[in-house]
C-alpha cells in the first residue's frame, strides 16, 4: 500500500494543475486539489462545473491532458480505475453500480482479489460485519440489492470500496438520494471513517448544510476552475452558494396566493401492493383542488412510489377509489389519465421520464404521440413536434445544441427541464411531481420549484412528493406526512412546522383528528 | 501511435452520417475479402481469379444470377422478420420455425383445394396463389404470436421460446411430408407432393414476383419506423420499456405485435423457397438446409443495425457470396465449406468494423509538447 505510514493530517493525495478538455469545453482548467488523511474535503459546484471530470480523473476513468497526481508524495499515473483501486482509492457513484439480483455481500466481494474462484461468503460476511459495526452501518448483507432502499444501496457501495481496501473514498453526491434520517446516519458514519484516518472527498451540488455539517475543508468549482478553497468553519451557506453559482441565491420562495377552486382529484382509502407483494400503501385519503399544492413529506420507501404509480395508472389499486371530477377513475389506464389532463413527472428521469437514445423531439413525443395534433391516422407529425420542441427549448432555456440531440447528452438539470416542459405544456389539471428536484443543483432546483408555482397559478392542482422537508414546507398549501403507507396527518400550511411534520415522517407523532 | 511525423489518435464519433456508415461497410468488405484470399493462396489458387469467378457467377452469370436473387429474396424477408422484433429490443431466433409454419399453411391451402388428390389439377391461380400467400403469412404469424404473447403477458424469454419452436416445427414438417403424412408425395421418398403447374407463380426473367413483395416490405418497414405512431411506439419500447409504459404505450401489445409481423414475413420467406422458386415447387427432403439459411437473417439484421433499407444490399451480398462461394468450391475443386467460411469471415469483419461507427481515427501533426 502506497499510503501506509501516512499519519493523520498529512497529505495523502495531491493533484496539481489538472487540465482536461472535451470538444468545445475546458472541463477542468488547471485544478489544484489536495486531501489529508482523516480529512473530509468537500468539492462543491453546480452541474457542469467540472466535478465529475475531476473525480473521474482521480479515479482513473479519464486521463488528464496536463497536470500530475501525487499519492503519498509519489507521482502516479492511472491508466484505469483498477490502478486507482489497487492504490487505495475507492469511489461511490451517484448512480449505483450494483448487481440488483445479487445479495449485498455478493456485490461487496465482486471484483475483490480475495474472492478468487471459490467464494468464501461466510468469512467475507464476518469481516464486512465488523466494518459495519466499526462505522455504524446498518444493512442486511444477505438481502438482494433490489430489495434495498437507496440509502442501503449506498452503504453497500461504501462497504464495497472500503472492504477492497480504499483509504481515500470519493463520493459522488452522497446524500442526494437519501432521506433526512438516512443522511444523518450516513454523515455520522462518514465522520467515524474520517476519525479512522480515511480521507473522504464528497462531491456535492446542493444541500449545502451537509457540507457545513461534516467537512473540514471545502473547494468550490465553477466552470472548470477552482474559485476558492477554505476551512469550512470560516464559511457560511450564503457565501458558498454565491461562490458556486456566481450570483445571489434566494433560499426562500415566495408563496403564491391563489384563490382555491373546486376539487379535481379525490382519493378515498387507497391501498396498493409493492413490487415485493406486501401492502405498501395502507388506505390514504385526500383531495386536491384547483390552484393548490398538496405536499407529501416522507422518507422514501414508505408507500410514496406505490401511491404515485396508482394515481398515474401504472399500478393496480388493491382497495379504495380514485375520483376525477366526481367520476371513478380507479381502473382507467394511464393513457386515459394523460388524455383526461393528468401530468406525471416521474422521480426516475433517466429510466422512466426519458429515453436516452431518443432525440429531444422524440422525447417530447412521449407525452404527445397520442394527440391528434401530432399524429393523424397513425402517422407522426415530426415537423410539428420539432417546432414544439424548439419552442420548449427556448421557453425553458434548455442548454442543448439542437432538438435532434440525443437526450443522453443533456445534463441532469436540463433533462428535468425537458420533462417539465413536456408535461407542463400539456396544461394538465393535475400535476404529479415525484421528487422533482432530486439531484439537481441550486439553480435548477429553483427553476423547477418556480415552474410548479406557475402551474399552481394556472389553476392546476399539484401533488408534490419530496424527501426535502424544506421544499415541501415552502411550496405546499397542504402538507401530509406519510409513514409506513399511512398518512400520519394532513396539516394546512400555517400549522405545518419542521418539528411536527418531521416527527410525523419518523412515525413518532400522529395527528389526533384525521381530515 | 506515431507514424512518420504524424500522430494517430482514436476519437469518439459524436455523429455518423449515412454515407460514412456505407463507406465503413465497404471497407470492411474489402478487408474481409483480402483476409479470405489467404485461404485461396494456401490452396494454390490466385485469389483475384477466385473472386472474379465468385462475383461473376453470383451477379453476372445467367445461371448464377437468378439463384442469387432467389436467395436474396429469402434472406431479405428473413432479415425483415428479425428486424421488427429487434427494434422492440426483442430477439427473433425463430425465423426457421416460422418459415416452416408458413410453408405448411401454404401447402395446406393447396390440399384444401384438392391440389394433392388430383393429378396436376387446374386450380385458379388468381384465387389460390393469394390465398397461399395469406396462409403462409398467417402460419408464420401464428407461430410468432406464441413467442410474442408469452413475452408480453408472462415475460417469458422470447429467444428460448422461438428456438424451441424451431425444433418443434422441424419435426412437424417431417411428420407432414414423410411416409404416411398428409402432404406425402405419392410413392413416398420423404418429400411433399408437388404443386400443380397452374400454381407456379408468374416469373419475370426467371425471378418470382416475390422480389417485389420482399423489397416492398423493406420499404414499408422503413416508413413504419420513420413516420408512423406504431413505429414510434415499437422503438420507444425497444429502448426503454419503463419509459414506454410511463408514456401510456401498451407494453403487453408491443411484443405480440412485433412477433406477429416478423412471423408473417418469415412465413412468406417459407412460401418463397418452397412454392415460388422454379425447380422446387415442393417441400424437399433437405428442407432443413433452407431452415438453417434463415439464420443469416439474424446476421444481416445485425449488420444493417436494424435499418430495413440497409438490409437490402447486405442481404444481396450475402445471398450472392453464398451462391458464388458454393460455385467456386466445385469449380476449383476446393474442400467443402468455402461458402460458409467466406460468409463467416465477412460477418466477423463487418461486426468488428462497427467499432468505427463509434470511433474515428484522426491524424495529427503533433504540436509542441512541453
Amino acid at each position: 500500500m502506497v499510503l501506509e505510514g501516512i499519519k493523520r493530517g498529512e497529505t495523502v493525495l495531491e493533484a496539481r494543475g489538472i487540465t482536461k478538455r472535451f470538444p468545445g469545453v475546458v472541463a477542468n482548467d488547471c485544478i489544484d486539489f489536495d486531501i489529508k488523511a482523516g480529512e473530509i474535503h468537500a468539492i462543491l459546484g453546480e452541474n457542469g462545473a467540472g466535478k465529475t471530470t475531476l473525480m473521474n480523473i482521480l479515479f482513473g476513468l479519464l486521463q488528464p491532458e496536463e497536470g500530475e497526481i501525487y499519492l503519498g508524495g509519489k507521482r502516479v499515473k492511472f491508466r484505469s480505475p483498477l490502478d486507482a483501486i489497487n492504490l487505495g482509492i475507492g469511489m461511490v457513484h451517484q448512480h449505483r453500480k450494483l448487481v440488483p439480483a445479487h445479495s449485498a455481500i455478493e456485490n461487496i466481494i465482486l471484483g475483490h482479489p480475495m474472492a478468487g474462484n471459490i467464494l468464501n461468503l461466510k468469512r467475507a460476511e464476518k469481516e464486512v460485519q465488523e466494518l459495519c459495526h466499526k462505522y455504524g452501518f446498518k444493512v442486511d448483507l444477505r438481502a438482494k440489492v433490489w430489495q434495498l432502499s437507496e440509502g442501503e444501496k449506498q452503504v453497500v457501495e461504501i462497504l464495497k470500496a472500503i472492504y477492497r481496501g480504499a483509504e481515500i473514498l470519493i463520493m459522488d453526491e452522497p446524500t442526494s438520494a437519501l432521506t433526512p434520517m438516512e443522511t444523518e446516519k450516513l454523515l455520522s458514519s462518514i465522520e467515524a471513517m474520517a476519525r479512522d484516518e480515511l480521507a473522504i472527498v464528497p462531491f456535492i451540488t446542493h444541500k449545502l448544510p451537509v457540507v457545513l455539517a461534516i467537512s473540514h475543508r471545502v473547494t468550490v468549482l465553477r466552470r472548470g476552475k477552482v474559485v476558492g478553497c477554505m476551512e469550512t468553519a470560516s464559511t457560511s451557506e450564503q457565501g458558498l452558494a454565491m461562490q458556486m453559482v456566481g450570483r445571489e441565491v434566494i433560499f426562500r420562495l415566495e408563496r403564491a396566493e391563489v384563490e382555491k377552486g373546486k376539487p379535481i382529484l379525490q382519493v378515498e382509502n387507497l391501498s396498493a401492493l409493492s413490487d415485493k407483494g406486501f401492502l405498501a400503501l395502507k388506505g390514504v385519503s385526500f383531495s386536491i383542488c384547483e390552484g393548490e399544492i398538496f405536499g407529501i413529506a416522507g422518507i422514501s420507501g414508505n408507500g410514496q412510489r406505490e401511491l404515485v404509480e396508482v394515481l398515474a395508472g401504472l399500478r393496480n389499486a388493491e382497495g379504495g377509489k380514485v375520483m376525477w371530477d366526481g367520476k371513478d377513475i380507479t381502473h382507467a389506464s394511464n393513457l386515459e389519465r394523460w388524455q383526461m389532463g393528468m401530468g406525471y413527472i416521474p422521480c426516475d428521469r433517466i429510466e422512466v421520464g426519458s429515453i436516452a437514445d431518443f432525440s429531444l423531439v422524440e422525447n417530447i413525443a412521449l407525452n404527445y404521440y397520442f394527440d391528434d395534433k401530432f399524429s393523424r391516422h397513425g402517422i407522426m407529425d415530426y415537423r410539428n413536434l420539432r417546432k414544439q420542441t424548439e419552442e420548449m427549448i427556448s421557453e425553458y432555456d434548455i442548454a442543448t445544441p439542437g432538438p435532434e440531440t440525443k437526450a443522453k447528452n443533456l445534463s441532469g438539470g436540463n433533462l428535468q427541464k425537458l420533462i417539465l416542459a413536456r408535461v407542463l405544456s400539456r396544461r394538465p389539471r393535475i400535476v404529479i411531481a415525484d421528487i422533482p428536484s432530486q439531484g439537481l443543483d441550486v439553480g435548477a432546483t429553483e427553476f423547477v420549484q418556480n415552474k410548479l408555482i406557475e402551474a399552481k397559478k394556472g389553476k392546476a392542482g399539484v401533488l408534490l412528493i419530496s424527501e426535502d422537508l424544506d421544499e415541501i414546507l415552502s411550496l405546499s398549501d397542504w402538507v401530509a406526512a406519510i409513514y409506513e403507507g399511512k398518512f400520519m396527518g394532513i396539516l394546512p400550511a400555517e400549522q405545518a412546522r419542521k418539528e411536527n411534520v418531521g416527527a410525523m415522517m419518523a412515525g413518532l407523532l400522529q395527528e389526533e383528528h384525521q381530515l | 501511435m506515431r507514424i512518420g511525423g504524424y500522430q494517430m489518435k482514436l476519437e469518439k464519433r459524436l455523429t455518423l452520417s449515412g454515407w460514412e456508415a456505407a463507406l465503413i461497410s465497404i471497407l470492411a468488405i474489402i478487408f474481409a475479402l483480402a483476409l479470405f484470399s489467404l485461404l485461396f493462396i494456401l490452396a494454390g489458387i490466385n485469389p483475384l481469379f477466385a473472386y472474379q469467378e465468385i462475383f461473376s457467377y453470383a451477379f453476372v452469370n445467367p445461371f448464377g444470377l437468378p439463384l442469387t436473387i432467389n436467395r436474396f429474396i429469402f434472406l431479405l424477408l428473413c432479415t425483415s422478420a428479425f428486424i421488427i422484433p429487434f427494434k422492440a429490443g426483442l430477439w427473433n431466433i425463430g425465423m426457421t420455425g416460422q418459415l416452416y409454419a408458413g410453408a405448411l399453411c401454404a401447402f395446406g391451402i393447396v390440399v384444401a383445394f384438392g391440389g394433392k388428390a388430383l393429378n396436376n389439377p387446374n386450380l385458379p391461380p388468381l384465387l389460390v396463389i393469394p390465398l397461399m400467400l395469406i396462409g403462409a403469412a398467417l402460419g408464420g404469424a401464428l407461430l410468432g404470436a406464441i413467442a410474442g404473447l408469452l413475452r408480453g403477458r408472462f415475460n417469458v424469454n422470447e429467444i428460448v421460446v422461438t428456438m424451441m419452436l424451431n425444433f418443434m416445427t422441424f419435426w412437424l414438417v417431417s411428420f407432414f411430408i414423410k411416409e404416411g403424412g398428409p402432404y406425402m408425395k405419392s410413392g413416398g421418398e420423404g418429400e411433399s407432393f408437388e404443386l400443380p403447374t397452374s400454381l407456379h407463380v408468374p416469373l419475370i426473367k426467371d425471378i418470382p414476383f416475390m422480389v417485389f413483395i420482399a423489397l416492398g416490405f423493406a420499404l414499408l418497414l422503413y416508413y413504419m419506423f420513420a413516420k408512423t405512431r406504431l413505429g414510434y411506439q415499437i422503438k420507444g419500447y425497444g429502448l426503454s420499456p419503463a419509459a414506454a409504459r410511463y408514456a401510456g404505450i401498451k407494453t403487453f401489445m408491443i411484443p405480440l405485435l412485433v412477433f406477429i409481423m416478423g412471423g408473417a414475413l418469415a412465413g412468406l420467406a417459407g412460401y418463397h423457397y418452397f412454392a415460388a422458386v422454379p425447380g422446387l415447387y415442393k417441400i424437399p427432403k433437405n428442407y432443413g438446409y433452407f431452415g438453417d439459411l434463415a439464420f443469416y437473417g439474424i446476421i444481416c439484421g445485425l449488420i444493417s443495425q436494424g435499418n430495413p433499407i440497409a438490409a437490402i444490399p447486405v442481404a444481396l451480398l450475402f445471398g450472392g457470396l453464398s451462391i458464388g462461394g458454393r460455385f467456386v468450391q466445385g469449380q476449383l475443386h476446393m474442400s467443402f465449406g468455402v461458402d460458409y467460411a467466406l460468409l463467416g469471415v465477412l460477418m466477423v469483419t463487418l461486426v468488428a468494423f462497427q467499432f468505427f461507427y463509434r470511433h474515428k481515427i484522426v491524424w495529427k501533426k503533433p504540436g509542441k509538447e512541453k
